[in-house]
């Protein structure tokens, strides 16, 4: 009886830790419409801030408090929110999402180049010692988290449906305008809900920093804000006290399942499951929410999108992108870059420029957020590498199958909420897999999962210029099959469900269909991208399909153009060369890069002011040419008037 | 030229059956009660009037019958089939097509693309190929669809791309196929909007504020383009604050005010309605009934003789009218 006490005690601690993340994130969406994905990093940074001050330069607790909740906060939510979140008002739904991940891999970025992630730091509780209670040791921390986490839920409950600043702070995202005509400065209100936002990340980070026995690191606390997804999507991003009791539940659940169920399984069981619970939940959490309704847009999508090659064009500027691979295999076959082939690194390129296609077909076209993508990579390369066998056609059909299989599966709990939903489910996806599958010894091996090169009856793709060849073929294959689609009836069904899913749904086209279609083949492109990268490299380890790498990369999408064939090629070429050139620094220029790009929804190669010209990239829009002479005035369906009309 | 019969539409011709019935229909937001008991029919082959002030509920009766909002009870037939649990593309596939308040374009694509997907919704892509391959002479010989006359094609193209222009060209926009729906001023792109829907060849067309931006002369043209659809075998139920164009075109008139339907009759019975005169006419400005005075004045400029009030109150979210 004792042991559930102290269970029961621990996860409602753990819940209310969860509790505080989880709020910050409803108190950002509800203030500003955003989910901050920086939320995490936030936290981490004042985590480290924290333990600077105390630990480093002794600093009181109260001190330390004030300076990064009071302070450090206020100022860094303020400047967020007018340096980068203001000009975003009115762009594409994905734009927000992007440069609050830019933010995450800058402040990430950042972290490691300050504070070393070889040095162990441990954060001291804020209050030390423990009491006993019915004959359970209760730690005064514990207390204090709780304590916070109510007065917290409790205090922005009265905030925000008790005070004339808190119906400001609601309002400023259902109508700016019309809150700015009520005498309101919503500028003013955006900006008190960032600072908001920002000191709730900042609370959760010093709160839960202590509880990280084994010492607080980068990517642990930027990640820790994930098990509070789960109870921020129950309270659907809005209801604080509901959140508050689904972060509770969730925190006890974990714990129960922790110290009851846990230990009956076994070693490396139990650490996937330890690493899979907040997605679990997640899921759990996905598939109980209410549908969505959908609703109106009530305005026009005005972005001019990019042109679309016609089908000559795009075998024109295949057989000439292939014409200069083979010119560029030949020309370069010796060269070396730290020791390794440039030919290899150009297949690394294809590979990535696969996935970048993935990228435009999925996020570019139907303006659904994926950050698994290099989940998926990972998971082609497993199959390719593991249960094919490596080496053959066949694993790569496998690789494709298997990965739009489980893309399919990712997608489905997701179809009937809106996007941003499935942009939490494949952050917290992408977690799980690199925490759970990939870290997992048994899978890549600890030294790595070896994966021949592909042999096909007759012809042997060896050596690094036929195997760039090869992959080379592949990417142009995919680019004509990305137009191909693009160019298509289910092409231009992908683009109007971006564009209204209302009048989607109302001209009779199933939305949970294309939207979890497209996912599916996005995914098994990935997945086949993921064993041609093991064919490149000949091994994969456990890093190389990590969440951040993978987040950096459509950064890189995102900055060339996410929209565009030539932008997943060129977002590819710039990832592998700053990883060769500024491995440790190439987050902070993905995150630099989304941030200055700001709301262009067509990336570096949309931007007209810059005339940026490639001789395969053409002007974009539909309206080309002289404008027809507008008639309009006679309605000439059936009407006298149709004739002359015409 | 022999004209084939339509291959994408359901030309039944008009019938005095009920192709639309709403009975009992109640929306509740928290504490606001947008619909109470809202009753009505549409007659195939008949054109349906909704009117009612702002925030009378008109829009939300709209989302309730194409399925963008759950009711809190009542029911929603197309013909004989309940649809009111049925999600909203399973609605538009049975024939219920409609156009938004505020416009609801795909505007990354063309008017003709927008077009496009509205046809290609209502005929399966595999049917497609099928027409093509086997009946190329199809491509000229598509007469209508649900119903509307269309045009003589003008030039090369699938199938799909000579129907929408010839759509287009027939709801007065010919050769602005290829323009960007977002860059289309509101007027056009309603007419967009309303090529979109008839190419689903739909049996019952919802239309919200379709007059909305345009001017005497179009909305004449609008209203004979609607007669011409019902007359075509199709029902249209038209929310619309032109009264002039509601009270020339509509066979019957219902009037929503408060979430009830307050009035329902023939566009001489509404018009002469107390409870309809003090629900509009109660809640006319100054502003307002000046403007009335110029819209009727107008209207009998072009000829309009049944002397109608003319009001011509705001949108549901409370956009500017026409003038």
């Amino acid at each position: 009886m004792s042991n559930f006490l102290q269970f029961t005690v621990f996860g409602i601690m753990l819940g209310a830790g969860y509790a505080i993340a989880a709020t910050g994130l409803v108190v950002t969406y509800t203030t500003s419409g955003v989910f901050n994905f920086a939320q995490g990093a936030v936290g981490m940074i004042a985590a480290f801030g924290y333990w600077e001050l105390v630990s480093a330069h002794h600093q009181p607790t109260l001190v330390a408090l004030l300076l990064v909740l009071i302070l450090g906060a206020s100022i860094a939510g303020a400047f967020v929110e007018r340096v980068l979140m203001r000009r975003l008002h009115g762009a594409s739904a994905e734009r927000p999402v992007m440069v609050t991940l830019g933010l995450m891999v800058i402040l990430t970025g950042l972290a490691t180049v300050v504070w070393s992630p070889t040095v162990q730091r441990t954060v001291n509780p804020q209050i030390n010692g423990q009491f006993r209670l019915v004959g359970i040791n209760i730690q005064y921390q514990y207390v204090l988290i709780i304590g916070v986490a109510i007065a917290v839920a409790a205090g922005l409950r009265l905030l925000f449906y008790s005070t004339r600043t808190g119906y400001a702070l609601r309002a400023v995202v259902d109508d700016p305008e019309l809150l700015g005509m009520a005498g309101v400065s919503p500028n003013r209100m955006s900006q008190y809900g960032w600072i908001l936002g920002f000191f709730m990340a900042a609370l959760s980070g010093v709160m839960l920093a202590p509880t990280q026995t084994t010492g607080i690191s980068i990517e642990s606390m930027t990640l820790l804000v994930v098990s509070g997804y789960a109870a921020a999507i129950v309270g659907r991003l809005k209801h604080i006290p509901l959140t508050f009791a689904a972060a509770i539940a969730i925190g006890l659940a974990e714990n129960y399942i922790l110290n009851y169920i846990e230990p009956h399984l076994s070693s490396s069981l139990q650490r996937d499951v330890d690493v899979s619970l907040p997605m679990i939940f997640l899921f759990i959490a996905l598939v109980t929410l209410p549908s969505v309704r959908l609703r109106a847009v009530g305005r026009l999508t005005s972005m001019r999108a990019p042109r679309v090659a016609s089908g000559k064009e795009s075998l024109i500027g295949g057989a000439a992108f292939l014409v200069v691979a083979v010119v560029v295999s030949v020309a370069f076959a010796n060269t070396n870059i730290k020791g390794t082939t440039l030919l290899t690194l150009g297949g690394m390129v294809m590979c990535l420029a696969i996935v970048g296609l993935s990228l435009v077909l999925v996020t570019g076209y139907s303006g659904q957020v994926s950050l698994c993508q290099f989940s998926f990579m990972g998971i082609g390369a497993f199959v390719m590498g593991k249960v094919a066998g490596g080496g053959s056609l066949a694993g790569l059909l496998a690789a494709t199958a298997v990965c739009a299989g489980i893309g399919a599966l990712v997608a489905l709990p997701t179809i009937r909420l809106s996007d941003l939903y499935l942009a939490l489910a494949t952050f917290a996806f992408a977690d799980a897999v690199a925490q759970g599958f990939f870290a997992d010894g048994s899978v890549y091996g600890s030294g790595g999962l070896q994966i021949a090169r592909i042999t096909l009856p007759g012809l042997s793709f060896g050596g690094d210029t036929a195997e760039f060849l090869l992959v080379t073929v592949f990417f142009v294959v995919s680019a004509w099959l990305v137009l191909a689609i693009r160019r298509s009836l289910f092409g231009r069904r992908l683009v109007a469900v971006n564009d209204s899913p209302a009048a989607y749904a109302t001209v009779g086209l199933n939305i949970g269909f294309t939207k979890v279609a497209v996912f599916a083949i996005a995914a098994g492109m990935a997945g086949l991208a993921g064993g041609l990268y093991g064919t490149v490299q000949q091994i994969v380890g456990t890093t190389d399909f990590d969440i951040f790498p993978g987040i950096i990369f459509v950064l890189f999408v995102t900055i060339w153009g996410i929209r565009t064939v030539s932008g997943a090629f060129l977002a590819a070429l710039t990832y592998v060369a700053l990883n060769q050139i500024w491995p440790s620094s190439i987050g902070i220029f993905a995150g630099l890069g989304v941030i200055l790009i700001g709301r262009a929804a067509n990336g570096i190669l949309g931007i007209e002011a810059i005339h940026v010209r490639l001789p395969w990239v053409k002007d974009g829009g539909a309206t080309t040419g002289e404008a027809p002479t507008r008639t309009f005035g006679s309605l000439a369906l059936g009407g006298e008037g149709s004739r002359a009309a015409s | 030229m022999p004209q084939a019969e339509a291959t994408l539409a359901t030309d039944d011709g008009p019938t005095p059956d009920h192709v639309l019935t709403v009975e009992g229909v109640a929306v509740r937001f928290g504490g606001v009660a947008a619909l109470s008991d809202a009753n009505l029919s549409v007659r195939a082959g008949t054109v349906t009037g909704l009117i009612g002030p702002n925030g009378a509920g008109k829009t939300t009766l709209f989302n309730v019958i194409s399925g963008l909002q759950t009711p809190d009870r009542g029911t929603v037939l197309l013909y004989d089939t309940d649809i009111t649990k049925m999600k909203p593309h399973r609605r538009a596939r049975l024939g219920l097509a409609r156009t938004f308040q505020r416009l609801e374009l795909f505007g990354t694509l063309s008017a003709g693309e927008n077009v496009q997907v509205g046809l290609e919704s209502s005929v399966k892509w595999w049917q497609w190929r099928h027409v093509k391959r086997k009946f190329p002479w199809v491509k000229e010989g598509v007469a209508s669809v649900g119903g509307v006359p269309l045009g003589e094609p003008t030039g090369p193209g699938s199938l799909a791309v000579v129907t929408s222009d010839r759509l287009l060209e027939g709801v007065g926009l010919g050769g602005m196929a290829a323009d960007q729906a977002s860059a289309m001023p509101t007027g056009l792109a309603r007419m967009v909007e309303l090529a979109r829907a008839l190419a689903m060849a739909p049996k019952i067309l919802l239309l919200d504020e379709p007059g909305s931006g345009l001017d005497d002369a179009e909305s004449q043209a609008l209203g004979t383009l609607l007669t011409t659809l019902a007359k075509g075998g199709m029902g249209v139920l038209l929310v619309e604050h032109d009264m002039e164009l509601v009270m020339r075109i509509c066979d019957f008139v219902y009037v929503l005010d408060f979430g009830d339907i307050i009035a329902s009759g023939t566009p001489e019975e509404i018009r002469r309605d107390p409870m309809v005169q003090a629900a509009y006419l109660g809640a006319v400005s100054e502003t307002d009934a000046h403007a009335a005075s110029q819209k009727t004045h107008t209207a009998a400029t072009h000829g309009t003789t049944d002397g109608t009030t003319g009001t011509t109150p705001g949108t549901d979210d409370g956009e500017a009218t026409q003038a």
